[in-house]
């Protein structure tokens, strides 16, 4: 995809979007709000794992952090909500440059057990200090807006989005992605061409992690109560299977996997307990025998209808 | 412990008491802190050479680890609990299923992504969250507990007295230990394993099926944890949930021990329950977990490869 053709689609797609509040009850709005939020986690999480190649299970965790570290600063020293985003996102920013730094040295795997780990101490904390974070019970925070408008926080999670995939765009179309692309696909022949491989990974873990910080901040200040739910296990588990179910590696998969099993997940919301378990087995399936996911199967049977056309043509030729 | 100590003189300022029972107080607080971190360290050791076999040779880390664990606990509860089998049958039926299903899973999931690190490490957190809410939905959010092997209590030095459930579980799994140890240093088995472990290609050339060898060592990883959970379920109930903690801590023995390395997992896993205990004793019991944590940052920063790890990454 080149960026004029990438602006073509999304251009249209946000002017789509944005006449959805006219068309959409408030429930269904709220679907497509709670989706975004999904969008830019499980894109962000795909520009590690998709691009670079390094699963981190902390992406929720670091969700929760944009958003506690908001929530709190604005319930404890009335912070504004906005700037508290910011803040949030940086803290992000600094704990994944923080633990990417400790553990990327020594490749992947140390990375997943450490982010597993540290999501795990997240949560110990967040229930231990129910002080300052109110444990299990949730932190009550202030809104982006004096007045509640629904269509107001549909605007501002649709900007975010947009923001976060234009820059995972730009930075997987520019000489880093390509550098993340070269350490995914053969790290020693990319350390071999002068690609410092540490960094590049530092880099993609800690770009990724903001990311998922901000998208965190804004949802906590939409739900306007934050629980553990937010940085826990089973949100990192749904982020992950949108990524794996729509497609990991490809630019348009997160998204419509986000969009589908949130929508799906709405509907099956009615058998409470058995979703999570329907949604893993769904997960399973998918990264065993569509690896490519949705975005796999769909381009897979597009080569391969277009592949005989070709042989068709080039025998004509000859 | 600093602060335990400053906060005992302080009290006996406040009442007056003479200093030495309290002295004995607290040495009996440290003696039951080592006793229980032992036991501990001991389960931990097994379940985390479960977690090193794996990686020594297939380069797989097993996130769904602490599942399988659960997953004896639960076989156990079954046989032993609600069927009333002897509990001796029970655990041995258990830790052989789970082995069978350990066998299973490799050959469904694990096998097909050789040569792609991360897909292995996909699958296997979400067959763990997917075992979680199967427990869930089968068994509830109840802790579940097998019936233990013996009653009573035995005096430990004449300072305190122990359950005998918990000796008997240190006792079980030093022998599981010691049984596994002389599987891979004195059998051929074990030669083949060390070897694979080792340079992999060179084993291949000497004609080592390393397929067949990942299915069996992936099943022996299983098993581990699965003797994990069989010997611990009867000190420390199962819940659907329970497996995270221990799996992450067995990971972090593993990293702690250096990857692959089977001394380091019985040294490390024996500092992680020391740790764990003598920190909840004596600075906090909800930060029990955090304990780890802070030693696998260090680790990390201080000798990344491990106690006994490969210098290589």
């Amino acid at each position: 995809m080149t960026d004029k053709r990438f602006y073509q689609v999304l251009v249209p797609a946000v002017v789509l979007f944005s006449f959805l509040p006219f068309g959409l009850g408030s429930y269904h709005l709220h679907v497509v709000i709670v989706s975004l939020f999904y969008l830019m986690m499980a894109s962000s999480w795909n520009l590690l794992a998709g691009y670079t190649g390094q699963v981190s299970f902390a992406h929720a965790a670091f969700a929760g952090i944009g958003a506690y570290a908001s929530g709190i600063l604005a319930v404890r020293f009335g912070l504004n909500p906005w700037i508290g985003v910011v803040v949030g996102t940086l803290m992000a920013a600094l704990l994944g440059l923080a633990v990417g730094v400790l553990c990327l040295r020594m490749g992947g795997i140390y990375l997943s057990l450490t982010t597993l780990g540290f999501s795990e101490i997240l949560r110990i904390i967040i229930t231990n200090e129910y002080e300052v974070t109110r444990g299990t019970m949730g932190l009550q925070v202030p809104g982006l807006f004096a007045e509640y408008s629904k269509v107001g926080y549909f605007y501002v999670m649709l900007g975010a989005a947009v923001l976060t995939l234009i820059i995972i765009y730009r930075l997987i179309h520019s000489n880093i992605g390509l550098n993340f692309r070269a350490v995914q696909n053969d790290e020693r022949a990319a350390a071999s061409l002068g690609v410092d491989v540490v960094r590049v990974r530092v880099l993609a873990f800690t770009v990724s992690s903001a990311l998922a910080g901000m998208a965190g901040g804004l949802y906590g200040h939409y739900l306007l109560l934050i629980t553990p739910e937010i940085p826990s296990l089973d949100q990192q588990f749904l982020v992950l299977s949108m990524t794996v179910i729509g497609g990991m590696g490809s630019f348009p998969g997160p998204i419509i996997g986000a969009f589908s099993l949130e929508i799906l997940s709405e509907y099956i919301r009615a058998y409470g307990e058995y979703h999570v378990l329907v949604f893993g087995l769904i997960a399973l399936v998918a990264a065993r025998f569509a690896p490519n996911g949705l975005m796999g199967l769909a381009t897979g049977r597009l080569m391969r209808r277009r592949a005989p056309e070709k042989t068709v043509a080039a025998a004509a030729k000859s | 412990m600093e602060r335990n100590s400053s906060r005992v003189r302080r009290l006996d300022a406040t009442t007056g008491h003479i200093e030495s029972p309290r002295d004995r107080k607290g040495n009996v607080m440290f003696a039951l802190a080592v006793m229980n971190g032992l036991v501990i360290g001991v389960i931990y050791a097994l379940a985390a050479l479960g977690v090193s076999l794996v990686v020594g040779i297939m380069n797989v880390v097993n996130f769904a680890h602490g599942e399988l664990y659960i997953l004896a606990g639960y076989f156990s509860y079954l046989f032993a609990g609600a069927l009333g089998v002897n509990f001796v049958a029970a655990m041995i039926v258990a830790v052989l299923l789970v082995f069978l299903f350990g066998l299973f899973v490799e050959w469904v999931l694990i096998r097909p992504t050789y040569g792609n690190d991360m897909y292995s490490l996909i699958l296997t957190f979400i067959l763990s969250i997917v075992l979680q809410n199967a427990y869930l939905l089968i068994f509830g959010p109840y802790p579940n507990k097998p019936p233990g092997w013996v009653g009573g209590a035995t005096n430990v030095f004449g300072l305190f007295y122990y359950g005998n459930q918990r000796l008997a579980a240190l006792a079980a799994a030093s022998v599981v230990i010691a049984l596994l140890f002389v599987v891979i240093k004195k059998t051929w088995f074990g030669r083949i394993i060390r070897a694979t472990s080792q340079d992999r290609e060179m084993a291949e050339l000497n004609g080592v099926n390393t397929t067949r060898l990942n299915m069996l060592s992936f099943g022996l990883g299983c098993a581990l944890a699965a003797a994990a959970g069989v010997i611990l379920a009867p000190v420390f109930p199962v819940t659907p949930t329970a497996g995270l903690p221990v799996a992450l801590t067995a990971f972090v023995v593993v990293v702690l021990g250096g990857m692959g390395s089977l001394w380091g997992c019985v040294l490390g896993g024996l500092i992680l329950g020391l740790v764990e205990n003598l920190g909840a004793a004596f600075i906090s019991t909800g930060y029990k977990h955090l304990f780890n944590f802070i030693i696998l940052i260090l680790v990390l920063l201080i000798r990344p490869a491990g106690l006994f790890g490969r210098r290589e990454a």
